[in-house]
């Protein structure tokens, strides 16, 4: 018995809950769904597969489930964040041994009946176990040194192991992720600044360095980092997923090319164009219009969920929602510096958009949790 | 965390005092202060979710500015950044004296196939066929459809081809860029070109690397990108190349001959105008290496630079010149000439019988073997194999092709006396006939050294001093005397004052002794004679003159005529005009009326 239901004072029940859940997000998010299909029946060349079909499929089942873990009770999820943590951290563990390879990877792990990236799994879960954490935590020892602790393990596990696959992008991601939910817990600003401060001063020495004669890094080194920080200086090499990215959004203009007029995307120019450079096929055939369409989306999503955020009297459910709405805040503006050029490429999809259907039912999944934290707040 | 002192005795007894549950006020004050530290706690956690509202809302702003500076700008094509000089990949061009193109680089594509990415590997592998006939239908099914991943098909295709192969339309069917190395001559100077093939093999690109001949003798040159693409100029001329390897094929097909070498060098600089060796191939597609018995039947191999043979008479002169810069003799001093000549268990005959003494000039124009030997004895083995050695004729000529240290002479393992005598008049010595074309250059050049090379020079080589000026001159006059009344009147060439030297050695048996019916007929021929620009040494191998009663083998009537032919179409090419020879003013008679 927590806290959460010993306040509850009302809590609807049955098929009313159906009328208590937050509509507006559900109907943008699939909004941001309908437009991704769009964009892979586009990318086919105007046909149903190899993309679209298997996609509104897994939308299906990612609706299902996201309003069962809607209905179901908070607390019932409050009380699992351990075990899913600890069943994430055991699939993370999995894929290291028996994962398939996919693009330079160990990513995938076939479970026989449906195949999933534990990494996006770990983001959600992640999540839940530091929210439980700082909800069982009494308000001032969140600060502590001591109580620091456990909640840096929890996020340093998953994003070594995710880090091991190699996947930088997404490990960052759940780097970042674990430290928003502890920065909302109120963990002191302190730590923060001494972290973000110690990384940017290890980065300009690194970099400073460079060209003396106690330089800390080889030149090849440096040279691997400019290319992946600048990678238009290569644009055959390292940099021609991002230039010919550049082009098709520039191409786009203002009004776009038109519905299935993109060239860069249709002519194999733009690759991975269905999964983590499907923004540049939009903003080409939509132009600024449909590019600023979706950003003003993903700002409503953003805006409905810390709303909900802001709120919560319970905790738990307000951590919750800051965490995962931060991970999926993460995921697309990463995506979109990363196919402007403003950002190196690390291969992160674009949430929501994006072929994929581990990171499309997750995320559905992590609504499910915001949408049943709706649902059961305490009024 | 401040505490308000709950329980002091005198706040109790106060609260008592007044009636009031002092219990009841501490749990009061309990829960104010929860509320409190919950509200602190709220209002915190408010304020961080504002800040990340803040870092969303700037990020939201930067990814819509950028979209905006995107959809405004108008789109551009990428260009490689400019990171230093660009390098030059590209093998260099070989060119002639003159600059003109002897082998260069052509852009092509290699066709390979992905096995796994084919729709249609049967059909794929037909229409492959039908495109390349030399290619193998059954294995190109059983290479598709096995288990293999990746193949080559085709080293390089022509645009046609490739056109084709793109029609096919299968995406397995793949094409690599490469250079390939052409040459746009075809056959010409073929052996002195070599050839060039493939090293490693990417799908990008292919190392183009040479395989023989001054491809392979200059390859890290023409490969080092620090030439920057400096074409390497050979002394070969083409239209002289081209006019003597014309000559020397019609001329090996009129003597019979199996094979042919000739070459043309300049007197002063060594330069090697032009060399040609029959039969020959087409670089742009070198025939495998030899498979069959002999070797020296193969068209790869250089007769000129790589075969080395007894060549006879040719060989007087050096006899006769040595004894004439020692002093010996004159010109004019009388040589025993009887024959045969007896010595130990050999017997040396001449072609004819000379009488009993000859003068050294007539022991040359006449090439008699006795008169040459006894010149032989007054130099003695120890002077004369110094002397062969200044010329050359005992190590491996050092010109500029990898062929060249495989065509060492074959030196007699025991220099006897014996040997003195043979090697006198071209026997028990083998050279190369590059060996005999330099050793003819420095001897008639005015008597210094020169080795042969194939780069252009820019001026003689002044080397070594082997004869004095005055005995050079005297080689040359005994050399032009052979032409007007001697075994080699066939090549008199008018205008241009041919000197030369002929030589018919019988070729050696494989296992001892000399073939009755099988020469090699060689003309070492110097133009013009009284101040010679160019040497020419011309060879056949095997050849049968057969226009007469009975067939004649003999050089002057083989390979003369032939040389004559050459010099006659080269000459004026070389920018050579005919001279009037002096001579002919004794029969001009002056009037006057």
């Amino acid at each position: 018995m927590s806290y959460l239901e010993y306040n509850v004072k009302y809590v609807p029940s049955g098929i009313r809950k159906l009328l208590y859940l937050n509509w507006p997000l559900i109907l943008l998010v699939t909004a941001v769904c309908g437009l991704g299909f769009l964009m892979l029946y586009s990318i086919a060349g105007g046909s149903a597969d190899p993309w679209m079909r298997p996609q509104l499929q897994r939308f299906g089942a990612g609706f299902a489930l996201m309003m069962i873990v809607a209905l179901v009770p908070i607390w019932f999820w409050r009380n699992m964040s351990v075990l899913a943590y600890l069943i994430s951290l055991a699939l993370l563990v999995a894929v290291e041994f028996f994962g398939e390879v996919g693009m330079g990877a160990q990513r995938w792990l076939n479970l026989g009946f449906i195949t999933i990236q534990p990494s996006e799994v770990a983001k959600i879960t992640l999540v839940m176990v530091l929210a439980a954490y700082y909800d069982w935590l009494p308000g001032r020892k969140v600060s502590h040194p001591f109580w620091m602790l456990p909640p840096i393990l929890l996020i340093v596990l998953p994003t070594v192991l995710v880090l091991a696959q190699p996947n930088l992008g997404t490990s960052v991601l759940i780097l970042v992720t674990g430290a928003t939910v502890m920065f909302c817990a109120g963990v002191h600003w302190l730590y923060f600044a001494t972290v973000i401060g110690s990384v940017a001063g290890a980065v300009t020495a690194v970099m400073q360095s460079r060209g003396t004669t106690w330089q800390l890094l080889h030149d090849y080194q440096y040279r691997r980092i400019d290319t992946f920080l600048d990678p238009t200086s290569d644009p055959m090499g390292a940099g021609y997923n991002i230039t010919q990215a550049t082009i098709a959004l520039g191409s786009g203009g203002w009004t776009g090319r038109g519905f299935m007029q993109g060239t860069q995307s249709r002519l194999n120019f733009l690759p991975e164009k269905q999964t983590d450079f499907i923004f540049n096929t939009l903003a080409e055939e939509f132009g600024f219009i449909g590019s600023m369409t979706l950003l003003v989306l993903y700002a409503l999503i953003l805006i409905f969920c810390f709303t909900a955020a802001i709120q919560q009297k319970d905790k738990y459910s307000a951590l919750l929602i800051s965490g995962i709405s931060m991970s999926f805040f993460m995921l697309f503006a990463v995506n979109m510096l990363m196919v402007m050029g403003l950002a190196p490429v690390v291969g992160v999809p674009l949430p929501l958009v994006s072929y994929g259907g581990s990171a499309l039912m997750v995320l559905l999944v992590g609504f499910g949790l915001i949408q049943s934290a709706h649902v059961h707040r305490p009024r | 965390m401040i505490r308000r002192p709950l329980r002091p005795l005198a706040h109790i007894l106060k609260a008592r005092a007044q009636g009031e549950n002092p219990e009841a006020i501490e749990k009061e004050n309990i829960r104010i202060r929860h509320e409190e530290m919950r509200d602190r706690a709220r209002t915190r956690a408010e304020a961080r979710l504002l800040v990340l509202g803040g870092i969303f809302l700037i990020a939201f702003c930067m990814i819509g500015v950028e979209m905006a500076m995107l959809a405004g700008s108008e789109p551009e094509e990428p260009r490689a950044a400019a990171s230093g000089s660009p390098i030059i990949g590209q093998r260099a061009d070989i060119t002639d004296r003159n600059g003109r193109i002897l082998a260069t680089n052509l852009e092509t594509h290699a066709l390979y196939a992905q096995p796994p990415e084919m729709i249609d590997p049967v059909g794929s592998a037909q229409q492959l066929a039908a495109i390349f006939p030399e290619l193998d239908e059954d294995r190109l099914i059983r290479d598709f459809t096995g288990d293999r991943k990746f193949l080559w098909v085709r080293r390089q295709i022509s645009p046609e081809q490739m056109q084709a192969v793109h029609d096919i339309g299968d995406p397995g069917l793949l094409f690599g860029p490469r250079e390939m190395r052409l040459y746009p001559n075809g056959a010409l100077a073929a052996h002195i070109l070599g050839g060039a093939s493939y090293g490693r093999e990417g799908v990008d690109s292919a190392e183009v690397i040479g395989v023989a001949g001054v491809e392979k003798y200059f390859d890290s040159y023409l490969r080092d990108p620090a030439n920057e693409g400096a074409p390497l100029e050979l002394s070969i001329d083409v239209t002289a190349q081209a006019a003597l390897e014309q000559v020397l094929d019609g001329g090996m097909t009129l003597m019979n001959a199996k094979g042919a070498a000739a070459i043309l060098m300049d007197v002063h600089t060594g330069e090697i105008i032009a060399m040609a060796s029959l039969p020959d191939f087409d670089p742009n597609n070198r025939p495998p290496a030899a498979t069959s018995v002999d070797p020296s039947d193969n068209p790869l191999f250089n007769r000129a630079v790589q075969g080395v043979y007894e060549l006879g008479s040719v060989f007087k002169i050096f006899a006769v010149a040595q004894a004439l810069n020692l002093g010996l003799l004159n010109a004019d001093t009388m040589v025993e000439t009887a024959g045969p000549m007896i010595w130990g268990r050999f017997r040396i005959n001449d072609f004819h019988n000379y009488g009993a003494q000859l003068s050294v000039t007539d022991v040359i124009v006449k090439s008699s073997n006795i008169g040459t030997a006894h010149i032989a004895l007054m130099i003695g083995v120890e002077r004369q194999q110094a002397f062969l050695r200044s010329l050359g004729l005992l190590a491996p000529t050092t010109v500029e092709m990898v062929e060249a240290p495989t065509g060492a002479p074959l030196v007699p393992r025991n220099w006897s006396e014996i040997s003195l005598l043979t090697i006198s008049y071209g026997h028990g010595l083998s050279s190369s006939p590059l060996h005999l074309a330099s050793a003819y250059a420095s001897l008639v050049n005015g008597g210094t050294r020169v080795t042969p090379t194939l780069v252009r020079q820019d001026g003689p080589q002044n080397g070594e001093r082997i004869v004095s000026d005055a005995v050079s001159a005297e080689v040359r006059s005994m050399l032009r005397a052979v032409v007007t009344r001697g075994t080699a009147s066939f090549g008199e060439v008018e205008g241009y004052e041919v000197g030369g030297k002929t030589g018919t050695a019988d070729k050696p048996r494989p296992n001892g002794g000399y073939y009755d019916e099988k020469v090699i007929s060689t003309f070492a021929g110097v133009f013009p004679a009284s101040d010679p620009k160019y040497v020419l040494v011309l060879t056949l191998d095997e050849p049968v003159e057969t226009s007469g009663s009975e067939p004649r083998r003999t050089a002057g009537w083989t390979a003369v005529p032939v040389a004559a032919e050459l010099i006659r179409r080269v000459a004026p090419l070389m920018g050579l005009r005919p001279q009037v020879e002096i001579a002919t003013l004794d029969d001009v008679s002056i009037t006057s009326n």
